[in-house]
């Protein structure tokens, strides 16, 4: 019985200090955090408070803006693109919604740039500042030009180089249609150089990949070459790819005749897996000897049509035609629309950057059909001019033009299978375009 | 000093479409012989292998309907 009470009291007083010391710990901890309170909190009359939150409301900062408030850049801003700037970014903003929601121009890249842009001229939360998620984003893949690399594999695993293996001379229509990135180029300096605008020489070139029509190489190039244009540049890229079913059809139509609109082509031959398996590898092998600055993107590319073509990792295959190049689109449009931040995007170069994209777009389609109509010239198979606008990268939007406008003259000539062999030269001859920038800038 | 950026341009679009077209060329051209030799030497399996192939196929399936025609016979004997 004696036992059994010292044991008792034994667990009750090792109840009771062990309810002391965490007591004790307890008041400890509220007595620092009354302290730590102590340090910051000023008890203030509740009108204050109120005023000072009103003070931070995001209408104050945009009719009032903070003159000490710095840009993404960490530099100041004028008040006019703290405050009405920001408002009219907001705005356009809403416009390539519209554009992408009930025009369906581009949705897949056009939204995540637009709400990017929204997010990028909020005041106050800096969100596309260093420390901000877009800004974070940016310096994650598109300042050292991870995404469009990404988005270029995914982009080699869905295309089929077939059409082209099988009517191999169709390249160079894609060839053709980079005279739009070079003679924009020289348009670009002409204006610099008269005085419009003030365009350095890798301003120049970054402007003028807007005509290659290739969305990830237009965005590896402004990185590289102008990272401060990268906004306009990739708005104006891609939503100009977007509108190639009205830009194009009307220089088709007018640099060709009704004759030509309805050259049938020969059928395709089969083109074997073995061809289709050796083409990656042989492209690459051929940019390694010729041109390594363009291996990056020709790389990527063909890494993506290598795992396609092998057929033995259709897992991989699969992750880079959907899952890898979806989130990668969704990290690219929100890092692009952080460029879309008013003190960068509402400047005079825009609108010279817009102007000179379409223009390079116009050459480069005009280009292409030019060459099928000089490759006419010579003996051989005759090529429909009508596919030569597809030169121009925009993959397979171009080609379908081609397809379309053809169909309007001849109900049964199929144009489409055709057009692909100089749309994916596009591609090539676009990533060879770009590596010829960076090596002359080296 | 002051360089014409006009000549500049030039000069960068005649190396530029020059790179690009002597490329594109060089592409076609292996191409073509790439083609050419697999043609030549891997041949995938030719129709007539392929024919073969079913002619086989038409004589396992006339066994099987042989196979079965003679057991509803025997099972209506039986």
């Amino acid at each position: 019985m004696k036992n059994i009470v010292i044991k008792f009291l034994a667990l009750f007083m090792l109840l009771a200090f062990a309810n002391t010391t965490a007591g004790a710990s307890e008041h400890e901890a509220v007595a620092k955090a009354s302290t730590h309170k102590e340090e910051t909190y000023v008890s203030k009359p509740f009108s204050e408070m109120i005023m000072g939150f009103l003070k931070d409301t995001g209408v104050v900062a945009l009719v009032n803006p903070d003159p000490n408030e710095l840009s993404a850049n960490g530099e100041h801003m004028s008040s006019f693109h703290q405050g009405l700037g920001r408002v009219i970014m907001i705005l356009i903003t809403f416009f390539l919604f519209w554009l992408a929601i009930a025009k369906g121009f581009e949705p897949l890249l056009l939204l995540p740039i637009a709400f990017g842009g929204f997010l990028a001229n909020i005041p106050v939360a800096n969100i596309a500042g260093a420390h901000g998620f877009l800004g974070v984003i940016y310096n994650m893949g598109l300042s050292n030009e991870m995404f469009p690399i990404i988005i270029f594999m995914g982009v080699g695993a869905m295309t089929d180089f077939g059409p082209l293996l099988s009517n191999p001379k169709t390249a160079l229509l894609g060839g053709a249609a980079q005279f739009g990135i070079f003679g924009t180029l020289v348009g670009a300096v002409a204006l610099s150089h008269y005085g419009f605008v003030d365009f350095t020489l890798q301003q120049a070139s970054a402007i003028s990949i807007i005509g290659g029509a290739d969305g990830p190489t237009s965005i590896f190039i402004a990185t590289k070459l102008a990272p401060e244009l990268l906004g306009a540049i990739a708005v104006a890229s891609y939503s100009y790819m977007a509108m190639v079913p009205i830009i194009q059809p009307p220089i088709m139509k007018a640099l060709t005749t009704d004759a030509e609109r309805k050259i049938k082509m020969t059928t395709l031959r089969h083109v074997t897996r073995l061809e289709k398996l050796v083409f990656p590898i042989l492209v690459l092998s051929l940019a390694i000897m010729v041109l390594p600055e363009s291996t990056p993107l020709i790389g990527a590319f063909m890494f993506g049509n290598f795992l396609k073509e092998s057929g033995v990792v259709e897992r991989l295959n699969d992750t880079l035609q959907n899952a890898l190049i979806n989130i990668t689109t969704i990290f690219l449009g929100l890092g692009v629309g952080s460029k879309l931040a008013a003190d960068q995007f509402l400047v005079p170069d825009t609108m010279f950057i817009m102007i000179l994209g379409i223009i390079a777009f116009s050459v480069g389609t005009a280009a292409g059909v030019l060459m099928a109509k000089l490759m006419n010239l010579f003996p051989g198979h005759k090529i429909n001019p009508l596919i030569g606008s597809a030169g121009v990268s925009a993959v397979p939007m171009a080609a379908r033009v081609s397809n379309k406008v053809g169909m309007e003259y001849d109900r049964t000539n199929m144009l489409l299978m055709h057009a692909m062999g100089p749309n994916v030269a596009g591609v090539i001859g676009s990533a060879v375009a770009a590596g010829v920038l960076i090596s002359l800038f080296q | 000093m002051e360089t014409n950026l006009v000549m500049e341009g030039v000069k960068f679009m005649f190396l530029g479409m020059g790179t690009v077209f002597a490329f594109l060329i060089i592409m076609i051209m292996a191409i073509n012989l790439m083609s050419y030799i697999i043609h030549r030497f891997f041949p995938e399996p030719k129709a007539a292998d392929i024919a073969v192939n079913t002619a086989n196929e038409q004589q396992d399936k006339n066994k099987i309907v042989a196979a079965i025609t003679a057991a509803i016979a025997h099972h209506r004997q039986g």
